[in-house]
């Protein structure tokens, strides 16, 4: 089918805002994977939890955009808190046990969550809507290109460097790093591991909320949106290097593009790109395409 | 040994007499009642139109149990299929197998509604579909045990076809859930389309999976075709989505857009104010039209009970309720196929008017309403607007037609 130029390009733009929400989650994932050595399979119900939190934050607002703009402050906190509680609560007394106990776990906490959900929000769909001035589209290339998509792209990159400046810059951030590395040694520097455990668990959870209250916006928040997002997450971190917040971006890149780009070119056969991008990418390098953590 | 013999001889005895008491009592029980079990998808998005169907349903109940029916009242159970066929299947067993049920309703999902037609057909039990619209229900899988009250893809196509036969689009693009419902519906749309207007071209495909919740890319793809029209042949739990998708991409400025089932109310209230203007849709029920005096009555007493007002498939629950007691009433007895034979070309009083339950093929005849989405002063949802009225019989596929593709499934 004849595409021209401008199309591909706002239509590369439209995937790029996609990856930018993959991103978020997939950095949170990976960050807790690299840390905690475990996959933390709960992770789109925290997205999820996000998403709904911000539906209600916005409506306990009385909606429109200081309910947006709060809901996008707040829901992430309440995420991180459930996170928080879950760690210490739970979690942290089976750092001790086999590292399949904390897999499995994370995989119940999905379950229960996931029904906390429907318990508290109820099973039909939500809405909320963007925020006045992010509402609409602008012409972009000649096409539409909503403009909360914009937005979209600037707060991606804002959170990647936040990410770095955290892992980089500050003493905690530096600490999770080599707890990722090498937590024997960090545990011999008279650090308290467990702390630095659960510091990382809520951060990555903290991500998912954002990422959930961002694309609260642009879908229906419904119960499911937690397995959805799971398998890409994971896909994308597996990709990407295991524990390494680049290769989150880069799989995220990868997924949203070939995503965008097979919607306009075969969209027929749209929902297989990524994947099939997924697969080449294993093939060549099993190990992911960036350094993983371990 | 005595001891342990006495010990056996008197439980199998109170054994016995609890069997007997359960054998009686269920006979008893059952004598009471007409048991209708509901499967339908209480979780997720598609659970709006199901509670809506349930509530009409309810309501309709409430008026019939007053009197009852042949001297017993009517009571229902229900079960959640969670929009997935092996689970509605499951359900539906257990209604017939545990439960009893004298007729199975629901559901939502046509691959549900399907499933479950072939297993009532099976077991002799009456189904009766409210809410999936597959014409293949009533169509080439329609068997005598099936009922369908509910307008099916076959009618949407159709209705949606004479609306746009009469716009000047060309050039069209067709997109939607990539299962049985958004299939089917094209499929309709098109084939009538090209009948009454054999100048269109279709430009372009484009499928996404059921409850895709990013469908901006695809938007954004289509318009960069260029068609003059649209056709979105989304299901329950893509239509948010969607509505919301054009309203952000502002699409339905650039390009006609028609869905069916956008105008309706069950949508459009969930989205308010920030629901996109100018989509044409095609529905068989507005609370706020036509002004009958039944359609008030229904709207009114809909309201009082649930605090909102009705949206299709409450349209459907209450016809459905209405034509189970009447057919019970005309068959005179609880039985299944004195119940089949009644419901057969039986009408019933609806809210939009007299409507039927077409013999041949176990359809309802019902009149489709053809309207576009836009803002209104009164209620803060969009209403549609421009409605014309296509009245059932003429937008049925004739008797022949299905007994044709019976035969042909058949083979």
């Amino acid at each position: 089918m004849s595409v021209d130029l401008a199309s591909v390009l706002t239509q590369l733009l439209v995937g790029l805002s996609r990856s930018m929400i993959l991103f978020i989650v997939s950095a949170g994932m990976s960050f807790i994977l690299g840390v905690l050595r475990v996959p933390n399979v709960a992770h789109g119900s925290l997205y999820m939890i996000g998403a709904f939190s911000a539906f209600s934050v916005y409506n306990y607002f009385g909606g429109g955009s200081t309910g947006f703009w709060l809901a996008l402050l707040l829901a992430p906190f309440l995420v991180a808190l459930v996170g928080f509680v879950a760690e210490r609560a739970l979690f942290c007394h089976l750092y001790q046990r086999e590292h399949l106990m904390l897999l499995l776990f994370t995989f119940a906490l999905m379950l229960i969550l996931g029904d906390l959900v429907k318990i508290v929000w109820g099973p039909e769909y939500s809405s909320i809507m963007p925020p006045g001035g992010l509402k609409g589209s602008i012409s972009i290339f000649g096409s539409a290109f909503p403009k909360y998509n914009l937005f979209l792209l600037v707060v991606g990159p804002l959170v990647a460097v936040f990410l770095w400046l955290f892992t980089n810059r500050t003493k905690v951030g530096k600490i999770c790093r080599a707890a990722a590395v090498d937590r024997e040694m960090v545990g011999a520097l008279g650090i308290n591991v467990s702390w630095i455990f659960a510091a990382a668990f809520v951060l990555g959870c903290y991500l998912a909320g954002i990422a959930g209250a961002l694309v609260a916006p642009t879908v229906s928040i419904t119960l499911g949106m937690d397995h959805d997002i799971i398998i890409e997450a994971f896909l994308i971190v597996t990709i990407g290097g295991l524990g390494n917040m680049w290769g989150a971006l880069v799989g995220s890149l990868i997924f949203g593009i070939t995503q965008a780009l097979g919607v306009l070119f075969w969209p027929q056969f749209a929902i297989v790109f990524p994947y099939a991008a997924v697969v080449i990418v294993l093939l060549l390098r099993p190990r992911g395409l960036l350094k993983s953590v371990w | 040994m005595k001891h342990g013999g006495r010990g056996f001889g008197l439980a199998s005895l109170i054994f016995i007499g609890a069997l007997l008491v359960a054998f009686v009592s269920g006979a008893l029980a059952g004598g009471k009642e007409i048991k209708v079990g509901i499967i339908d998808c209480y979780s997720g998005p598609p659970a709006v139109y199901a509670k809506d169907a349930l509530n009409g349903f309810k309501l309709a109940l409430k008026e019939i149990n007053k009197k009852g029916v042949l001297g017993r009242k009517i009571v229902f159970t229900t079960r959640d299929t969670k929009f997935k066929v092996d689970i509605g299947l499951s359900m539906a067993k257990e209604l017939v197998m545990r439960e009893g049920v004298d007729v199975l309703v629901g559901t939502i999902s046509s691959g549900v509604a399907l499933a479950v037609s072939d297993f009532a057909r099976k077991e002799k039990v009456p189904f009766i579909v409210w809410i999936s619209k597959s014409e293949r229900i009533t169509g080439e899988l329609g068997h005598r045990y099936v009922f369908c009250t509910s307008e099916n893809t076959a009618m949407a196509g159709k209705a949606m076809a004479v609306g746009l036969s009469k716009k000047p689009y060309t050039k069209y693009w067709i997109a939607g859930d990539d299962y049985e419902y958004g299939h089917a519906i094209a499929r309709a749309a098109w084939r009538n389309l090209q009948k009454m207007k054999p100048g269109v071209k279709k430009i372009g495909e484009s499928w996404w999976k059921v409850g895709e919740p990013d469908l901006i890319p695809y938007l954004t793809a289509i318009m960069a075709a260029k068609p003059d029209a649209v056709i979105f042949c989304t299901g329950g739990k893509s239509m948010a989505n969607i509505l919301k998708a054009i309203k952000a991409t502002g699409m339905a400025k650039k390009v006609a857009i028609c869905i069916h089932t956008a105008t309706d109310h069950a949508v459009l209230k969930a989205l308010g104010p920030e629901a996109p203007e100018g989509v044409m849709g095609t529905m068989d029920y507005h609370f706020y039209f036509p002004e009958t005096p039944e359609n008030k009555a229904f709207v009114k007493a809909f309201k009082a009970a649930y605090g909102e007002p009705p949206g299709f498939p409450a349209f459907h629950g209450w016809n459905t309720a209405h034509f189970i007691a009447k057919a019970f009433e005309k068959a005179g007895t609880v039985n299944t196929e004195k119940f089949i034979d009644a419901l057969e070309g039986l009408r019933i009083m609806s809210p939009v008017g007299e409507i039927e339950m077409r013999a041949c093929d176990h359809q309802v005849v019902e009149p489709m309403f053809l309207g576009v989405t836009k803002k209104s002063p009164k209620y803060n949802f969009l209403i549609a607007s421009d409605i014309v009225t296509l009245p059932g019989p003429e937008i049925m596929p004739s008797c022949e037609e299905i007994m044709a593709l019976r035969a042909k499934a058949k083979k």
